[in-house]
Parts: C-alpha cells; structure tokens; sequence
C-alpha cells in the first residue's frame, strides 16, 4: 500500500516538475527578451544623439545636404524612443532633430513633450517655434506689418540658432523691401536700423557666414561697396548654408569689385585690387570677374 | 560617324523620358542635360539638383537686391546691355527690375534646369522672351514634374543617366558643353525618327 502511494508521489511530482518547466522557460525566454531588447532601446537614445552630433557637424562644415540625412536619422532614431520610452531627454532631441529640417510645428509639440517631462526650457523653446510659425503665416496673408514685429522680437530674444536664422532672414528681406519704396532720408535711416539689427546678429555669432552675407546686403543697399565686399568675403570664408546663397555672395564680391573700380581713387583702386587679386588666387577663381563654379566661356567673355 | 559614350547615354535617356513624358517632350531635354551635368559633377544630393532647383535663389531675396546691383548686371553682360540699351539709358527700374528677377537666375546663378528649359531662347538671346514666358513656363515644368504619379521611376531612370554620366572622365566639361550634346543627340534622335 505504502509502495503504491510513494509510486504516486513520485509520479505526482514528476508530473509536477513537468508542470514547472513552461513557466521557467517562459521566465528564461522574457528575460532574454528583456535582455536583448535593453541594449535596443538605449541604442535609438545613442544612436539619436550620434546622429544628431553627426548632423551639427555637417552643418559647422555647410555640408547641407549630409546634414540634413543626419538629422533624418537622428529623427527616426529619436521618435522610436519616444514611443518606447517617453522622456525629457527624447523629446528634446526629437524637437531639435525637427528643428533642424524646419519642421516648425512638429518641434513645438516636441518641446512642449519635453517641457511636460521636466525639461524647462521646453516651454520657452516651443512659444518661439509658435511665434515664428505665427509670422510665417501673418506674412503668407500679407500682414507684414505684424509679421516683421514679430520677426524681430523673436531675432532679438531666441537662444536657438535656428529659428535666429530663420527669423533674420525674413527680417532683412522684409526690411529691404521697404527701403526699396522708399527715397532719401528716410530709405536711409530704414537701412541704418537694419544694418543695426544685422551687426548685433554678427557680434552675437561672429562665426555664422549667413548673418555676414546678409550684412553684405544691406551694406551694398548704403552703396557702401567696400564695408559689402568685406562681409561677403568673411560669409565666404565661413562657409554659406546653400548653393544659391554662395554663388549670389560671390556675385556680390565680383559687383563690389566693378563698382570700386569705378569709383575709389587710383591709389585706392590700386591698393584694393592687389588685396582682391590675392582672394581670387587663394579661391581659384577663372580670372578677377569669374568665379570657378561659373563655367559659362560665354559669360566670361561678356564679362 | 561614331557615337560617343555620352551620346550613347543621352541617347538611352531619351529612350527612358519619351516613355515617361511621352506628351511632354519639352521636359527632355532640361531633365536631360541637368541630370548630366549634375551627374559628371558627382553631386551626392543629385535628386534634390534636379527636382528643387537649388541654385535657384529664394525669389523674394532676389527681388530684394539693390537697385545698383540690377544695373549693373545688364550693363556687364554684352548681350544684355544690348538688347536691353532703352532701358538702361532711360533707367527704367521697373522694366529692368522685371527682367532681372527672371534673368538672374539663368544668367547671373546659371540654374542648370532654367538654362536648359530656356536653351533655344539663350541660344538666339531672345532674353525678353524668357521674361515673358518664364512664369508659365517655369511653373508649368515644375507642376509636370510634380504631378507625374511614377516619381520614383523617373527619379530611378535619371539616377541611371546621372551615374553613368559619373563614370565618365569629363569633369571639366561646362555645362554650355553638356547642354551642346544633349541639344545634338536629341536633333539627330528626331531625324532619326524616333
């Protein structure tokens, strides 16, 4: 009887062993899971940065288009993780990511993500991206007006650098077009408030070739050919963020050149040529009136 | 006479763009000699070259460049500042000013696309033509392109176009060259009865 029961026992716990085995292979089989699955989720917060680190790079070194493949990647890598790991830290990178490839709205929500996770300057940041949003639109229905004053509040108080940017473009465009309709005394206090504004941007980053071009402008509207031909030369050496820009900056240089010697004095005219011919050495131009990416012969022998 | 490699692949492009834009042969040759000319310059960002215009300026910063600068632009390009002698004798801005804003990026930032969509005008230096006609036809090209359902198949053809472009050694070649080739192997393709 007792051999019996002990069988039973035995076959019970057998059975209960059995019975075990699912539940441990499915515990071995989640913290595998968990396992591998960790490295994967830092990996979209590493990789976002990486990427991103990647992206600024480009852009110090005006290689647009790497950048702009980098901050795509960063924005991807930077989305997963805020969908599998919401945070601070992801929806800051994800805004700044947005940021960098113009994507106004997305980067506002991002911030104000951000902001709701214990990121501070989140709110800040997003009522920026909304104001500029905001005067993109007033100047799309063609309230100027508001859009300028808009323009440059957020030009004189913005900590990004790209929304600075964005918001200097517009202002000097809108403010040379004013000056466009304008005569005499008052087109050119119009040009002296600009180029105010302008230069505080340049003393606040001397290093950004865009702010210098646009200083370049305003300074060919003052028909002041030298101080112009100075900032083109300092946006080239910079570096400028497009095609189009740099090529219309080097079009600058070649028109400061023909208007200087039109109207400096001989010695003047002299001393000036010498300093440009060196630029037009050290940049590899075709000749004094050409520059390398201009490779029409028809053009230069209009020229 | 012999074709050369370039020809060759013109010649392939066009086989690809007439099926394409079978309606829209006007697409062929800008599409064409841009890729090209892109493609020998091995630019990376190729598509955006051709679908974006890059070096196409902002229209709003041109239409903001100083009065001088205008003026000065005819008067230092011959054919110019003849066709447009009137004008710059009376200083009439406002004619000028129009014409700028269309000529500047052809002439003065040389777009690759607007050059070759213009071609024939350059060629016979009808500049006011352009002006009259840039509008419409800039906008029509950009809708066409725009519209076309098979992007990614026109985008994949003109890859083809523009890397074999790549591997041929003519770097130096200008793009008044490239667009001088594409011009004659389309003449001879059409003659040819295609």
């Amino acid at each position: 009887m007792n051999e019996e029961v002990n069988k039973n026992l035995i076959s019970r716990e057998t059975i209960a062993s059995f019975r075990i085995i699912p539940k441990i292979s499915f515990i071995i089989l989640f913290l595998l899971f968990w396992l591998f699955s960790l490295p994967a989720c830092v990996s979209h917060l590493k990789d976002a940065k990486l990427f991103y680190s990647q992206g600024q790079k480009f852009s110090r070194l005006y290689q647009t288009e790497k950048a702009i493949a980098s901050f795509k990647r960063a924005l991807i890598e930077a989305e997963l993780e805020t969908e599998k790991h919401p945070s601070a830290q992801a929806f800051m990178l994800k805004g700044m990511a947005e940021l960098n490839l113009e994507l106004w709205e997305e980067a506002e929500e991002s911030f104000l993500s951000a902001f709701s996770y214990g990121f501070e300057k989140g709110e800040e940041w997003a009522r920026e991206i909304s104001l500029l949003g905001l005067a993109s639109s007033l100047d799309e229905l063609q309230l100027e007006d508001p859009a300028l004053k808009i323009y440059a509040s957020v030009l004189d108080k913005s900590k990004l650098k790209q929304v600075s940017v964005f918001a200097a473009q517009k202002y000097t465009d809108a403010m040379l077009k004013r000056t466009l309709l304008k005569e005499g005394k008052e087109k050119q206090k119009l040009l002296i408030a600009t180029l105010k504004t302008v230069e505080k941007l340049t003393t606040k980053d001397l290093s950004c070739g865009f702010y210098h071009y646009l200083q370049s402008q305003v300074y060919s509207h003052l028909e002041d050919h030298k101080k112009s031909f100075e900032e083109a030369v300092m946006a080239r050496e910079l570096g400028l963020p497009k095609e189009d820009i740099f090529r219309d900056n080097d079009l600058q240089i070649v028109f400061c050149y023909q208007s200087l010697k039109e109207k400096l004095p001989v010695e003047e005219w002299e001393e000036f040529r010498s300093r440009y011919m060196a630029w037009v050495k050290r940049w590899n131009w075709r000749d004094n009136e050409t520059p390398a990416w201009k490779k029409e012969v028809r053009n230069a022998a209009d020229n | 006479m012999k074709k050369t490699t370039l020809e060759k692949i013109v010649e392939k492009g066009l086989s690809f763009l007439s099926k394409i834009f079978p309606l829209k042969s006007y697409l062929h040759f800008p599409l064409l000699s841009t890729a090209i000319f892109w493609g020998i310059r091995r630019a990376t960002e190729w598509k955006k070259e051709i679908l974006f215009w890059q070096v196409y300026l902002d229209p709003k910063r041109i239409e903001v460049k100083p009065p001088e600068f205008v003026l000065n632009f005819f008067k230092n390009h011959s054919s110019l500042s003849q066709v447009y002698e009137a004008e710059i004798k009376s200083n009439d801005k406002e004619t000028l000013r129009e014409a700028f804003n269309r000529l500047y990026p052809i002439l003065g930032l040389e777009d690759p696309f607007l050059s070759a969509l213009f071609y024939e005008e350059l060629e016979s230096k009808d500049f006011r033509k352009i002006v009259k006609e840039f509008e419409e036809k800039a906008s029509r090209a950009q809708k066409d392109i725009e519209a076309f359902e098979g992007k990614s198949r026109l985008l994949e053809g003109l890859k083809t176009v523009a890397e074999e472009a790549a591997s041929l050694s003519v770097e130096l070649m200008s793009k008044d060259e490239v667009q001088e080739v594409v011009a004659n192997t389309i003449n001879k393709w059409k003659n040819e009865g295609n």
